[in-house]
């Protein structure tokens, strides 16, 4: 156990009683998530990689009868902690974060806006970047040039799903549409422009801007950049922004004020 | 080179604007032949996957109609469709397609004449802003 897991096990178990950690630890030389009961060693905690771990908390959650448990939790993960607890895959009680501040490396990767956690308990709180390049370079480009720009990026897509699967706020996988879920038919590769645009119309009213899509993209297409343009959409329009608790209208399955329903965790 | 002739897809909702579909049929109003009428339900139920999905492939314009606010038959099913098509068009215009080839009008039944002028407007701006650049694109 190296110190960051020292003291994150005393924050977690000793401080804020929680009964489970989840973070992210070193195993042999490589990044791994590591989940472990109160008194068992956690290992050698990582806080320098930008992985989600929500994610992996989403998958193994309906296996931990009881008890609370505690998350090392970025701006972003608490915002997608928020989602996901709107919408009733977690029980809000059941949870405790554990604040991490990103640092600015990290910051200046993900172009964030808003990185800095309600509580810090680990790392220095940074100003958050100003704006994302592309997005503004793209914004500047006629139509013509935008939809030239895109269909190249969307070309070298091979739909490995790289980016639904690492999402932590893409909870549906039984009830979404997000065109044929399952292995692509001969000669259907690339699977064309569509693909993205539901995506990112699925997204439009929970993604929290992780830039979980981006980093394990293998054909690097910039899609953070496009998550951006839709949330700035999503601004102007109704005035709405992922990530926040109160505001329990999300657009695709309820209306202005209305209750989330029982089927509210289909997207 | 002959003439641009749109494909247009209209979804159209069952209890309103199918309905005045018929009506428009049934009073003899010329209107282009452009325009392929899909009924569907209820305006709510033309996911905005659909539009993408129809544009990706080459469409050149999709309509969806649906009961005047208010008027829905499973009471809100159009305000949902209300909230959520202003969110697709701006997708598409991030992505750089033309947010027109995309339009959500309301036709109530006994509007025959509206469905004419509608569906004669929407041709009319399609055929200005040209074929869908996607048609051309092998992805």
């Amino acid at each position: 156990m190296n110190d960051l897991g020292r003291k994150l096990a005393k924050i977690a178990f000793e401080e804020r009683k929680a009964d489970y950690l989840l973070a992210a630890r070193d195993e042999s030389g490589n990044v791994a998530p590591a989940f472990v009961s109160k008194g068992e060693d956690v290992g050698d905690v990582r806080m320098d990689v930008p992985y989600q771990l929500v994610m992996v908390l989403t998958k193994l959650y309906p296996w931990i009868g009881k008890g609370k448990i505690a998350v090392v939790a970025r701006r972003c993960d608490e915002k997608a902690l928020n989602e996901l607890t709107k919408r009733g895959i977690f029980d809000a009680e059941r949870i405790v974060k554990v604040g991490l501040a990103c640092s600015k490396e990290q910051i200046a990767k993900c172009r964030c806006d808003d990185p800095v956690p309600s509580k810090v308990d680990f790392g220095e709180p940074q100003k958050g970047a100003a704006s994302d390049e592309l997005a503004g370079k793209l914004l500047k480009m006629t139509g013509e040039e935008r939809l030239k720009f895109w269909v190249r990026q969307f070309r070298k897509c091979n739909k490995c799903f790289g980016c639904t699967t690492n999402c932590p706020v893409c909870f549906c996988d039984h009830a979404c549409v997000l065109e044929e879920r399952e292995l692509v038919a001969e000669k259907s590769i690339p699977p064309g422009l569509a693909f993205h645009l539901v995506r990112s119309f699925h997204m439009a009213d929970k993604c929290i801007e992780c830039g979980e899509c981006e980093r394990s993209c293998p054909a690097d297409i910039p899609l953070l950049t496009l998550r951006k343009l839709v949330k700035k959409d999503m601004k102007e329009l109704y005035n709405y922004a992922p990530g926040n608790e109160k505001a329990i209208s999300p657009l695709l399955t309820t209306l202005e004020g209305d209750k989330l329903e029982d089927d509210s965790n289909v997207c | 080179m002959s003439e641009f002739k749109p494909t247009i897809l209209a979804f159209c909702c069952n209890w309103c604007s199918y309905a005045g579909a018929d009506l428009a049929g049934v009073s003899r109003l010329q209107m282009p032949p452009n325009v392929h009428v899909i009924r569907v339900m209820c305006s709510a139920a033309v996911k905005p996957e659909y539009a993408f999905k129809a544009l990706s492939e080459g469409i050149d314009g999709v309509l969806v109609l649906g009961c005047h606010i208010g008027d829905c038959h499973y009471l809100t099913g159009n305000h949902r469709t209300k909230k959520r098509f202003p969110v697709a068009q701006r997708i598409l215009k991030d992505v750089g397609i033309d947010e027109r080839r995309l339009r959500l009008d309301w036709v109530s039944a006994a509007e025959g004449e509206k469905f004419q002028q509608v569906i004669t407007e929407f041709v009319s701006d399609i055929k200005k802003i040209g074929p869908n650049p996607l048609r051309e694109v092998k992805m």
